[in-house]
């Protein structure tokens, strides 16, 4: 059996202070506005948090919105200024981080990253470096949700894959559970209480939270069938009619990893320049329009027949798994309330419709 | 619950590339030894990386690219279109279209620039050794062209009849005018030249490029078609190979798409799952008949 | 020199290349002595002035901004200083709303050979920058989260407009539908407490039309996509306002769309609705009545009452049914103007200049730059080509800061001068519920103080403010420079 430790809601801003000791602590925050968000942000002694689920992922931990790649300057030899060098500087910012209180589908979200970025042929030392510091402590949910998908695509709502510690909600604490070594050695060291004695009760309310989710589909064949639908644009058209091509969808995906690189500031400027690196998104035009004008995904409908063909056959091509976790956020978060379940339904069914 | 394999790394082979600096988004800091203004709005950068050392071991194979960058502007990818013989420098043909390219136009020699290479895949010229290769260029496309062109030609023993087919809008369109004669006085290479419209003075052929192919007819027995152009010749192009009666795995074409990271991650160029960065560029027509239709 | 007795400050000068260069020309001539604050850019013409550099400008860390260009009636080009004269005059209106002190920013006119008044205008505008000293930056203050006050009182009694005969209206569509390419309306979404935009093609989709509170999307976003198609769109009051404006400005032609009209009761402001909610699985019904809608999520039973839930902009609406219709289904509901300012702005109004720039800093942090905003907005219809993304211009880079993140915000707000009909689309579609909506407020507030009550998306003739000019401005006067 795995570590276990309890802790009451009162000794939690004491766990997080511990954590925040040695490392940068992300942990949810609300903002308050007439429509409130929950946003990820380093936890200081006195800060409010939430345990709700966040409106943004905590994806930044391994993938900022921004980051410097490479800062440029030119350098003169001061013994001889006509010899100018280039100096480069592409020393990666990564900082000792615990995400506290993601959600099973988050803490999924950096298996799947984990693919292209460290195991696809050449590596990302930037991510690397990130997530070679990061410790994941995943709230499990205690029910499902009107958008939440999780147990759909191979998830669900106490799903272990990709956090260190998996935490739980009990009627008067919190329990946390070691999943990885590295969990394991952090509630050792956290000096909270054994929660042995808890751990048929957690598993009582993991499962009581598997019984409040609707059923789901078969998404067996959804790889192979939205495949088969890539060629059918009058699909696509149908399914984006009311989507406004914006970036909410990719921006607020634990999943989504696309980004753009672009640099700010002339070399011979005293300040030099950066190359930053910034996320990006398939929903937009410009993403794969080229100098010359030729853009392959001109319409909306062929920017999201990518989006969807990425997260549910080509992704999984590559991988053998999909690439969406069911978190849900696209659908909530879209102006329009597009729904990625129901695009992949009907690529599903269209051949039952069909006939 | 839907039951997937987790596998772990990627389902399909990919080889391992060389890194020679280290960290893949660092480019080499390079500089600028010679421009060339090949037409209207192609001009040939040859750059020389700093490193002595990073130069001397650079190692690259015809049809890999490499991203050019010019600080402050941004980066790009382009062909490395000399062939790998050449140790003296790199060498990039560069059509002015948007702000980096516009940019590079304005490089002259001792500028600064910085280089990531080399990236992707390249022509597969061991698999063609003993076979005829008919090569086809559309104006800028002629670059990748000449680089497997060259260093099949260095190596003609291997190979049977070599023939190249290069075309463009007008004789001023032509990109290294230099080097034409040369190449229709070599006896190892069977070179056709055509422009779109008749000019004066222009004593080639005239016509676009897949008629002006039909025209001259290669036989598809033994031989390889590579060709690289503009999106709208590639399109007729293959039509007319194919009518030629060339198989589509002896058809051998390089891709061009926006790119930002080169190492199959930032999501741009991918044709399904494959990404032309990583996969690519260099495709035959049957492994591109294999993917969407993306193009 | 007397008033560089302390530090220089940072003054930009944007100078007319005719008239005001010239006039500086003259005064260096003359020796007249000027401080040395001033950074001059020649540009050809005031009207060349893009109010948004001068907003780059002060959020870049500019203390003040100096615009000189030729007196009116004088332009090289004819006209191009009346044109200046209306942006530059709506900006000057729009900087407080960011929490920036409108003294920073000044305009006036001064000729060639007016060397002294030129003199005279840099001295005194530089005297007036030391007096305010140096410009309070954007990531200085604590963040300030202040949260709109949504307890409103209505000018009319809100409903949920079950009674409106929603069956005469799929009849008319049916009707019209074989002439038309598509008409835009709404459906149900993912469950029976939303909506979501529908296009209709066939009769059984006219028959998933829905009306009521739900109904918040504005269809009118579409309609410029379907230029030179036959478009058939259902409106709310509000919604028919952003087709009038796409008719003002061309971007639509009359004659290719067709609008259905019921007279609306109000919608729900779905942020609070979801909260209300809270986490649920299903939606077991939705029931209405005059007053509001009960939801049961769960098994758990949810009021909301249309006083008390609807979305901002139906507490003070004048016009909830559309202004141009081609079929209208029951009667226009006749409502008074009374006294009301959006809560957003009203919010706004109640902070000091240094709290409303606490306050933006603390709004935009969270902006991750989706562009919900923009393309949810039906004004916005260069958004392919936005200049958030182009690199040529290079208006803003792709950094994640906040300055850069608000200066958006700006250029959305400027681009909606004198167009903006207040739909709310931009501030309702962020995800992060940051509240926008007050800047483009503003803006409509000060276009409609300097130009008679003009109201965007009311008269499908009316030439849009920022478009025209008067020689002789009745609301617009130069300032005395004393």
């Amino acid at each position: 059996m795995s570590i276990t430790r309890f802790v009451k809601p009162e000794g939690l801003p004491a766990f997080l202070a511990h954590l925040s000791k040695d490392a940068r602590v992300l942990a949810p925050v609300v903002k308050p506005a007439d429509k409130r968000s929950v946003v990820f942000e380093p936890w200081k002694e006195g800060k409010e948090f939430t345990l709700e689920k966040a409106t943004v992922p905590a994806k930044a931990a391994v993938l900022p919105q921004c980051e410097t790649l490479v800062s440029y300057r030119k350098v003169k030899d001061k013994a001889n200024p006509q010899n100018v060098k280039l100096e480069l500087d592409d020393t990666p910012q990564a900082e000792t981080t615990v995400v506290f209180a993601a959600r099973p589908c988050d803490a999924r979200g950096y298996v799947t990253l984990d693919r292209p970025y460290l195991k696809g042929p050449i590596a990302d030392p930037y991510y690397k470096a990130r997530r070679e510091k990061l410790t994941v402590i995943t709230l499990t949910c205690n029910s499902g949700c009107n958008t939440c998908f999780c147990h759909w695509v191979g998830g669900g709502p106490s799903s272990p894959e990709g956090s260190d510690i998996l935490m739980t909600e009990l009627k008067d604490g919190y329990i946390l559970q070691g999943i990885t070594p590295k969990g394991d050695a952090l509630l050792e060291g956290s000096g909270l209480d054994d929660g042995a004695d808890r751990f048929k009760e957690m598993e009582d309310v993991r499962k009581a939270a598997w019984a409040t989710l609707v059923k789901a589909p078969n998404l067996k064949e959804a790889q192979a069938k939205v495949a088969a639908k890539f060629t059918d644009v009058d699909f696509w058209t149908r399914e984006t009619d009311r989507c406004l091509s914006c970036g909410a969808c990719t921006y607020f995906c634990p999943t989504c990893y696309c980004f753009n690189i672009t640099d700010e500031g002339e070399p011979t400027s005293e300040k030099g320049g950066r190359r930053l690196r910034t996320w990006d998104n398939c929903m937009s035009p410009l993403f794969t329009r080229e100098a010359s004008g030729h853009n392959t995904r001109m319409e909306k409908a062929l920017r999201m027949r990518n989006r969807v063909s990425h997260k549910f056959s080509t992704y999984p091509e590559n991988w053998g798994t999909f690439s969406c976790n069911g978190c849900g956020r696209c659908i909530s978060n879209c102006p329009v309330s597009l729904d990625i379940r129901q695009i992949v339904l009907d690529a599903i069914n269209a051949d039952k419709a069909a006939k | 619950m839907a039951t997937q394999s987790k596998k772990e790394g990627m389902l399909r082979e990919l080889t391992p590339r060389p890194l020679p600096q280290g960290n893949p988004y660092k480019p080499m800091a390079a500089t600028v030894v010679e421009t060339i203004q090949e037409t209207g709005n192609i001009k040939t950068i040859r750059v020389v990386i700093d490193d002595p050392e990073q130069m001397a071991n650079f190692k690259y194979e015809p049809g890999q690219v490499g991203q050019l960058s010019v600080f402050g502007a941004g980066e790009s990818t382009f062909v490395i279109n000399s062939p790998p013989s050449m140790k003296d420098y790199l060498q990039f043909s560069v059509m002015q279209a948007g702000e980096v390219t516009s940019t590079i136009h304005r490089l002259s020699a001792g500028d600064k620039v910085g280089v990531r290479a080399p990236l992707g895949n390249f022509f597969p010229y061991e698999d063609w050794k003993g076979k005829n290769i008919f090569f086809v260029g559309g104006g800028i496309g002629m670059a990748p062209i000449r680089t497997i062109m060259l260093h099949i030609l260095e190596r003609k023993k291997d190979y049977g009849k070599v023939s190249l087919l290069y075309g463009a809008k007008s004789p001023s369109d032509m990109a290294f005018s230099y080097e034409l004669q040369g190449w229709l006085d070599n006896p190892d290479l069977d070179c056709h030249l055509c422009i779109d419209n008749p000019a004066e003075g222009w004593q080639h052929k005239v016509g676009l490029i897949p008629n002006v192919l039909t025209e001259i007819g290669p036989k598809p027995d033994n031989c390889v078609a590579v060709l690289c152009g503009p999106p709208i010749m590639i399109k007729f192009t293959l039509q007319a190979l194919e009518k030629l009666g060339f198989q589509h795995e002896n058809i051998v074409t390089t891709l061009e798409k926006r790119m930002k990271c080169g190492i199959g991650i930032c999501g741009r160029c991918n044709i399904g799952s494959h990404y032309v960065c990583i996969d690519g560029p260099v495709f035959t027509l049957k492994q591109l008949n294999g993917l969407p239709p993306e193009l | 020199m007397p008033v560089l007795n302390g530090k220089e400050l940072r003054i930009v000068g944007f100078l007319c290349n005719w008239c005001s260069y010239g006039g500086a020309d003259t005064a260096g001539t003359a020796r007249a002595g000027q401080p040395t604050d001033l950074r001059i850019i020649r540009v050809p013409c005031s009207g060349r002035i893009d109010p948004l550099f001068i907003v780059k400008a002060l959020l870049n860390g500019a203390d003040g901004v100096l615009v000189s260009g030729c007196h009116p009636r004088d332009c090289h080009y004819a006209a191009g200083n009346f044109y200046a004269r209306r942006r530059l005059e709506v900006l000057k209106q729009f900087l407080p709303v960011l929490g920036i002190d409108d003294r920073r920013f000044e305009y006036t006119w001064v000729s060639a050979s007016e060397g002294q008044r030129w003199q005279h205008v840099v001295q005194t505008f530089t005297k007036r920058i030391h007096d305010l000293g140096p410009a309070p930056k954007l990531e200085d203050p604590e963040p300030l989260l202040k949260v709109v006050d949504m307890a409103l009182t209505s000018l009319r009694p809100l409903g949920t407009g079950q009674k409106n005969k929603l069956d005469e209206l799929k009849a008319a569509i049916k009707a019209k539908l074989p002439e038309l390419d598509v008409v835009i309306g709404w459906q149900q979404g993912y469950d029976a407490a939303r909506t979501v935009p529908l296009f209709m093609r066939t009769p059984e989709d006219v028959d998933k039309l829905v009306w009521g509170p739900f109904n918040v999307n504005n269809p009118a976003v579409y309609l410029p996509q379907y230029k030179g198609k036959k478009v058939g769109i259902v409106v709310k009051g509000c919604d028919a306002k952003s087709v009038v404006e796409l008719l003002q400005e061309n971007l639509i032609n009359r004659e290719d769309v067709t609008i259905f009209a019921m007279p609306c009761e109000g919608t729900l402001d779905m942020a609070r609705v979801n909260q209300e909610l809270g986490r649920y699985t299903t939606i077991d019904k939705v029931e209405y009545d005059e007053a509001g809608v009960t939801i049961t999520a769960d098994g758990k039973e949810h009021r909301f009452c249309m006083n008390d839930f609807a979305q901002g902009k139906c507490y003070g609406c004048t016009m909830p049914t559309a202004v141009l219709s081609d079929t209208l289904i029951g009667t226009p509901t006749e409502v008074k103007p009374g006294p009301y300012t959006p809560p957003e702005l009203a919010l706004l109004d109640s902070m000091s200049l240094d709290e409303r720039l606490a306050f933006w800093r603390g709004q935009m942090e969270r902006c991750i730059r989706c562009y919900a905003c923009r393309n949810a907005c039906p004004m916005c219809v260069c958004r392919d080509y936005c200049i958030a993304e182009s690199r040529e211009p290079h208006w803003i880079s792709q950094e994640d800061s906040t300055r850069d993140k608000l200066f958006f915000q700006t250029i959305h707000a400027m681009h909606l001068a004198g167009r903006c009909t207040g739909c709310g689309e931009c501030q309702r579609a962020c995800p992060v519920g940051i509240p926008i909506l007050a800047l483009r407020q503003q803006i409509a507030r000060a276009v409609a103080q300097l130009f008679d009550g003009y109201k965007s998306g009311v008269d499908p003739e009316a030439v849009p403010p920022l478009l025209g000019y008067e020689v002789e401005e009745k609301n617009i006067h130069e300032r005395e420079w004393k």
